[in-house]
């Protein structure tokens, strides 16, 4: 479904991701984990092609996304879904208006149609109480739920999700991650999930990948990662001080 | 550590003086700012293109409801302030122009003068500043604030163009709004011209109104309203350019704001200009 063929990426002098090679098969949940700023996040922007990679390529089922024009690309990116770390909601649509725009934009559905549609998938994440309320009056979990409609809205084979517990409470962190679990079962996609929440990845995951230095050092299914022998993994998902995750990083000097 | 400090402080104060280095700094402003035209005229057409290709594939250009909100927001909201500031500045230029022309027994001038330079130069002028403050701003800071909450990249991410979506109507609606906002500031200040000379001058409305007609020639106005159409692109352009180019948070959409507010004003300033010139180069009567 996704493959990433030795991906590298550069911004000016940094280099964000070095050699990435991953796979991803149809209705695989692929958490991808790793520390906060080592292009985590960058990997999903680059399959959605927002940010082109410096070599190396990115296929999404037949399309090489980094060699598609403007408007394949975008024919593309209308089945892949996205949830934002924050959501990303407008802030100036309410609920409904969110939920509705690709079909509104992307389809020559009827209103009546699209109704239909933006009620089913908010029925099928809990908010369609919620409807006619605006972003701004939603509470985190709550706006995660409506992205994750507007991300389903389309019936794409693919969902990307970026951070989807953060800054959720623990009971709401596992509302998501079930709720993530059992639509992407029903709708039959794939999802591609980037966290660091180790009890949320373990969770969702059908398959990991640890990103470390712009490297995937290891990838397989959880129960591998669990017993890994890497000094990186087991100190990431042990959460310890101690390790080489932290050797000369300013972190390190701050647990001192 | 001090004496690096002073030196610091020291080199810091001093003007350079190498004309190499001189030379290498005017040339990486001039660089930036060949960047930065380009980007915009590329950005123009980008939205043009985009907006004609969603037609060509049989759908509407924008939703009708976004277009029409911000005609109601760029449009029928700057009337008051359009046509009050005209107002008052037609009466200040009627009564200054008045006083000195009434020296010469030839305050009948006045209706002419004001009406000719409202219609050709002040109006459209006028309106352009106003606006790139006003709604300038308010595009800047509304698209700087959605992209840097990733809602622009939302919308890319959707496979919808931002550029047609968010950009074509808001410059579409400038563009159409901008000629009607000219003659509303035109008006006003003819209107408040025709008091003065009735008050001051002891110019009659009916006279007024012989003096404004003979004085004012089609190609004024012409010129006025082809003006205000080349200053609504450019406002609506340069403020959703910047919109979209905001990075660095709250303080980027911050500094975004300001230098959309003072680009669009030089710009819409250094066209006139520019108009001008070209207008009387090549239609010198």
């Amino acid at each position: 479904m996704v493959e990433l063929r030795h991906v590298r990426l550069r911004f000016d002098e940094k280099l964000v991701l070095d050699d990435v090679c991953l796979e991803v098969e149809p209705l695989e949940r692929v958490v991808i984990m790793g520390q906060s700023g080592s292009g985590k996040s960058t990997i999903l922007r680059l399959i959605l092609g927002i940010l082109q990679p410096t070599s190396g390529s990115i296929f999404f089922k037949q399309f090489e996304i980094s060699r598609l024009n403007r408007r394949k690309l975008q024919q593309v990116r209308s089945q892949i879904g996205m949830v934002y770390q924050y959501s990303a909601l407008l802030s100036s649509r309410n609920v409904r208006d969110n939920v509705a725009l690709p079909l509104e934009e992307l389809t020559t559905k009827s209103r009546e149609e699209i109704d239909r549609i933006v009620d089913e998938k908010l029925e099928m994440v809990g908010m369609l109480g919620a409807k006619h309320q605006m972003p701004s009056e939603l509470s985190g979990g709550m706006r995660k739920r409506v992205s994750l409609a507007r991300a389903l809205v389309m019936d794409p084979e693919l969902i990307l999700f970026d951070e989807p517990s953060a800054g959720l409470d623990p009971v709401i962190s596992s509302v998501i991650d079930e709720l993530i679990i059992r639509l992407t079962e029903t709708s039959k996609v794939t999802s591609i999930i980037v966290t660091h929440e180790m009890d949320s990845a373990f969770r969702i995951g059908t398959k990991m990948a640890m990103l470390y230095q712009g490297k995937i050092i290891e990838s397989g299914p959880p129960e591998q990662l669990k017993q890994s022998k890497n000094p990186v993994v087991a100190q990431f998902l042990s959460g310890s001080t101690e390790g080489p995750i932290l050797e000369g990083s300013q972190d390190a000097i701050a647990t001192k | 550590m001090a004496d690096d400090e002073q030196r610091e402080a020291d080199s810091g104060g001093t003007i350079e003086t190498n004309p190499v280095v001189v030379v290498q700094e005017i040339g990486q402003i001039g660089r930036g700012f060949l960047r930065e035209v380009g980007g915009m005229f590329w950005f123009i057409i980008q939205t043009v293109t985009e907006t004609i290709d969603n037609m060509r594939r049989g759908r509407a250009p924008f939703r009708a409801a976004s277009f029409f909100r911000h005609t109601e927001r760029a449009g029928v909201g700057s009337v008051p302030l359009v046509a009050m500031v005209s107002f008052f500045l037609g009466l200040t230029m009627a009564l200054l122009t008045g006083y000195q022309l009434e020296r010469f027994g030839t305050e009948r001038l006045v209706p002419g003068l004001v009406s000719i330079a409202f219609t050709r130069e002040l109006g459209p002028l006028l309106t352009g500043i106003m606006l790139a403050a006003r709604i300038g701003a308010a595009f800047t800071a509304e698209l700087g604030t959605m992209e840097v909450s990733e809602e622009v990249e939302a919308i890319e991410a959707m496979g919808i163009s931002p550029l047609r979506f968010l950009v074509a109507p808001r410059m579409l609606a400038l563009f159409l709004l901008m000629p009607c906002l000219s003659v509303i500031s035109s008006v006003a200040a003819i209107i408040a011209t025709s008091l003065i000379s009735r008050a001051y001058f002891n110019i009659a409305f009916v006279y007024f109104n012989d003096l404004v007609l003979n004085a004012l020639l089609i190609r004024d106005i012409i010129t006025g309203i082809a003006k205000s159409f080349l200053f609504g692109l450019l406002i609506s352009a340069i403020a959703c350019y910047r919109g979209l180019n905001v990075t660095g948070g709250a303080a980027g959409v911050g500094t975004a704001t300001t230098s959309s507010v003072v680009t669009a004003i030089t710009t819409v300033i250094g066209f006139d200009t520019l108009f001008n010139i070209v207008y009387v180069v090549f239609s010198p009567t």
